[in-house]
């Protein structure tokens, strides 16, 4: 009875497509058989390699050879071109071994009809099927390649490059190779003096802005939108659209005219300053100040986000909620107490943490704005308002330190990730939470 | 299942056709040129007729040349001449020469770089340690003898020639000949100037600098070194040395008697509206500043810096030059072309266009060169300059050095506190950072 099932099944283990032939399906199964030979040939000379250069990470370095008078590069291994291609055959491996498994299970169903009396499907139909109720899936196929090759791929190859020593001045291909160094990265970065010292107030610094960033950009436009909302408050769109404006300018216009408006000797803001009789502040140049202008200048920034926001939900409550409470003869702190702000932290509660996540990760503001300056002596490679991300930016892009950037960069993944988790499991309970205690 | 299996099965056609097997050709075809090449070279002279011989382009050959946005005038005209001579295509990629090594860094393996570019010789350490350039070799005698001997050192590396020099650079004093009629030989002559005419509700002040920026700040502790054994030894830093001690104190002593600003302040482009709206009587700055001050037409001359302590102040310098790349497909056309746009004719040529000083000495003691009084100021300097060290680390250089020159200027710090932590800073990047 399980004759043709167990046949076909065995069959396509032993050669993709022989079962999808015995079940006479003939396009498919010839389909099946040249994509496995095209996977042999390419894996074959292949897959040798690329294992042994994932683990190795090359082991012969170039050189140069002199032929006469003149110089002549001698072929070495480049241990990142090596990783890379590494982990491009492995993937590609893996896919192959999903679709071999498919076309077992897929000759063991059809073996199944024809047991059961069947006739397995004709090319035509199976065509007509994917193009019909499968058509989802076909074109989904694209983008998951895209994301397979273009985003889960370099995250691994970043993830990998903390574990190796891939960095300047000794380690940088393909004259030197790079070499698997394990945990020794990481710690580095949490027992060398100068590296935790400097990670440690970048961290902390870090947390700091994200809060008050958050804080400040959340409450702010909350305060905008409760008074642009006051009954009797007239023109009502020109504000809106004024409080707009600095969200619709590109911040890499506006934060570099801050930058110069912010200077302290000859800044306008200073200048003015100096007129009202005032003493002028180092915006830009004191370590504290800087800070201090950051977050005020990313308040100008976030404030109409927030308040857009803001100004949606309070439209949602309704009228005669106020109506009633003033029936009850409450007061206008009252209401705005027991209504209106569950309500809108309600619905933005979880925006919340996306912004904090968000704040986290704030490049623009910190990179355009001070560039993480005002220096600081005992840092390394790092100054007073840098953040984790502009710190890891110059890590690699100003000093090549790969291998300790990328650390950085697996560490501020771990937090995002975390806020991110707790963000979705908070929503997900929300919808199921009684809102009105 | 079914759905899943179409699905894979669709999945695995694309992969199949999308990948081809590259393969890394080439290279032997190289090297079978240089060997027939050298095999025509013995056999046609001794080293006596270097200067008489040609190297061989490969047959069809095709050039890439980096080079930044400003010299394009001079490249475009190079390449043609030189396309007219040799019949070989010239092909010009816009990438900055202080970005170039980063660049070739990633795309030089991966078969996309230029095959002749140029960069500050400060880079060349990386560029050499990553091996990213090839040696200049066959025209190397002819590079040695016809440029100065400041440039050549600094495009060397470990005592190997690399670079086909073109150009020098460094920085000099700039001042208003309106606002002050004889430049100043000595720092102490500007602070005395300084009294009489600073006037900081008015911006008007007597010199000014990039104050935060150690490239301008070195000729302060050029009383020091930053690395021995001409910048090439990455165990002795000379940063807390006494000279640079004590220059490092007087630099801090500046701040109230010339220049009472934080230096944060302190912009390029403030010093440029300060000094063509004639409130800035003197500029410490490079030659790429000379375009904005004549087309504000300030009437302004250049002269060295001037000393410090009693010591004559020695500035960062930098040469740049040609590079062949390694990985370049003609590296024999390329050897051709980097030749070509470094001879003295060349250099007069970027002159002409660009103003770049050249390197080469004929050239430098040319009319047109010699009768700017501007570029006499330039090469004054230069040749008391310093060229900057070019080991990879002199990467970690910059940032803490930056830091304790910014810690005395702002806050007061003691120069010796500062510098001891500066260099104990640039020691653990060197030493700690990659693991063993």
């Amino acid at each position: 009875m399980n004759r043709h099932r167990s046949t076909a099944a065995i069959l396509s283990l032993l050669v993709m497509g022989l079962g999808q032939l015995y079940n006479r399906q003939i396009i498919k199964g010839l389909i099946m058989l040249a994509v496995e030979a095209a996977a042999l040939m390419y894996f074959i000379p292949n897959i040798g390699r690329a294992v042994w250069g994932i683990v190795t990470l090359g082991e012969k370095t170039q050189g140069l050879e002199k032929i006469g008078k003149i110089s002549v590069r001698v072929e070495g291994d480049h241990s990142i071109f090596l990783l890379i291609s590494g982990l491009i055959t492995i993937f590609l491996l893996v896919i192959f071994i999903i679709i071999y498994v498919m076309n077992i299970r897929d000759a063991y169903r059809n073996g199944k009809q024809r047991d059961e009396g069947a006739l397995p499907a004709s090319f035509r139909k199976t065509v007509s099927y994917v193009l019909d109720r499968n058509f989802p899936h076909l074109m989904l196929t694209l983008p998951v390649l895209g994301v397979l090759f273009l985003t889960i791929m370099p995250i691994i190859f970043m993830v990998m490059l903390a574990f190796t020593n891939y960095a300047s001045p000794d380690h940088i291909p393909p004259a030197k190779l790079v070499d698997w160094v394990g945990f020794q990265t990481f710690a580095n970065l949490l027992t060398l003096k100068t590296w935790s010292h400097t990670f440690i107030g970048v961290f902390t610094w870090t947390i700091i802005w994200a809060v008050i960033a958050t804080v400040t950009t959340y409450f702010g436009g909350l305060l905008v939108a409760l008074l642009i909302e006051q009954k009797g408050i007239r023109f009502k769109k020109l504000w809106r659209t004024l409080f707009i404006i600095p969200y619709a300018i590109p911040q890499l216009i506006s934060l570099l005219v801050m930058r110069n408006l912010f200077n302290g000797q000859f800044g306008p803001i200073n200048q003015y300053l100096g007129y009202f009789g005032m003493g002028k502040l180092p915006w830009l140049t004191d370590p504290f100040w800087a800070k201090v202008t950051v977050i005020v200048v990313n308040m100008w920034v976030g404030i109409p986000v927030s308040m857009v926001l803001i100004l949606g939900v309070l439209t949602a409550i309704p009228k005669d909620l106020y109506e009633a409470a003033d029936v009850d003869g409450a007061s206008g702190i009252q209401k705005f107490r027991i209504i209106t702000i569950p309500f809108v932290l309600f619905s933005t509660a979880p925006i919340l943490i996306t912004q904090f996540a968000g704040n986290i990760n704030n490049f623009n503001v910190i990179f355009l704005l001070t560039n993480g300056d005002p220096v600081k002596g005992d840092y390394q490679f790092a100054g007073s308002t840098d953040l984790l991300v502009t710190w890891l930016y110059k890590l690699t892009l100003n000093n090549s330190q790969y291998n300790m950037a990328s650390a950085i960069g697996i560490i501020i993944f771990a937090i995002v990730a975390t806020f991110s988790i707790i963000n979705y499991r908070r929503s997900r309970s929300f919808k199921e939470e009684d809102m009105i205690q | 299942m079914k759905k899943w299996f179409a699905m894979s099965l669709i999945t695995a056609l694309f992969i199949v056709s999308a990948c081809g097997g590259a393969n890394n050709g080439g290279n032997a075809e190289n090297a079978a040129n240089a060997t027939n090449e050298a095999a025509n070279n013995t056999a046609g002279s001794t080293n006596e007729a270097a200067a008489e011989e040609e190297i061989k382009p490969e047959d069809g050959a095709k050039l890439l040349v980096w080079e930044s946005k400003e010299e394009r005038p001079f490249v475009e005209a190079i390449a043609k001449e030189f396309t007219d001579k040799y019949g070989i295509e010239v092909k010009f990629e816009e990438v900055g020469a202080a970005d170039q090594v980063t660049k070739l860094t990633t795309d030089g393996p991966a078969g996309l770089g230029a095959d002749v570019v140029v960069f500050p010789h400060d880079n060349l350490g990386r560029a050499v340690t990553a091996g990213l350039v090839l040696p200049n070799d066959f025209y190397e005698e002819i590079s040695r003898s016809e440029n100065s001997e400041i440039a050549v050192n600094a495009v060397s590396y470990d005592g190997t020639l690399y670079g086909y020099p073109r150009s020098i650079e460094t920085y000099a004093l700039f001042y208003n000949k309106a606002l002050i009629s004889e430049a100043p030989k000595t720092f102490d002559e500007i602070v005395e100037f300084a009294k009489t005419f600073n006037d900081v509700p008015n911006n008007k002040y007597a010199l000014m600098w990039d104050v935060g920026n150690f490239y301008f700040n070195y000729p302060f502790v050029s009383g020091g070194y930053v690395y021995g054994d001409n910048g090439q030894n990455k165990d002795d830093i000379g940063l807390n040395t006494e000279g640079a001690i004590s220059g490092l104190a007087y630099y801090g002593s500046l701040r109230n008697s010339i220049l009472p600003l934080n230096s944060g302040d302190i912009t390029y482009d403030i010093k440029k509206g300060l000094f063509t709206s004639g409130t800035l009587a003197m500029d410490i700055n490079g030659p790429w500043t000379i375009a904005d001050y004549k087309s504000a037409g300030i009437d302004f001359g250049v002269v060295q810096i001037p000393s410090i302590n009693g010591q004559p102040a020695s500035s960062f310098s930098g040469v740049k030059a040609w590079y062949v790349n390694q990985f370049s497909k003609y590296p024999n056309a390329a050897r051709l072309f980097a030749n070509f746009a470094a001879t003295k004719a060349a250099q007069l040529k970027d002159f002409e266009l660009t103003g770049a000083i050249p390197a080469n000495t004929e050239a430098t003691n040319d009319a047109s060169v010699q009768s700017d009084e501007i570029v006499k100021g330039f090469v004054a300097q230069f040749n008391q300059s310093t060229p900057m060290p070019s080991i990879p680390e002199m990467a970690n250089v910059w940032s803490p050095i930056a830091a304790a020159f910014s810690d005395v200027w702002n806050s007061g710090k003691d120069a010796k506190a500062a510098l001891d932590n500066a260099v104990q800073q640039i020691k653990d990047a060197n030493n700690g950072t990659a693991a063993k």
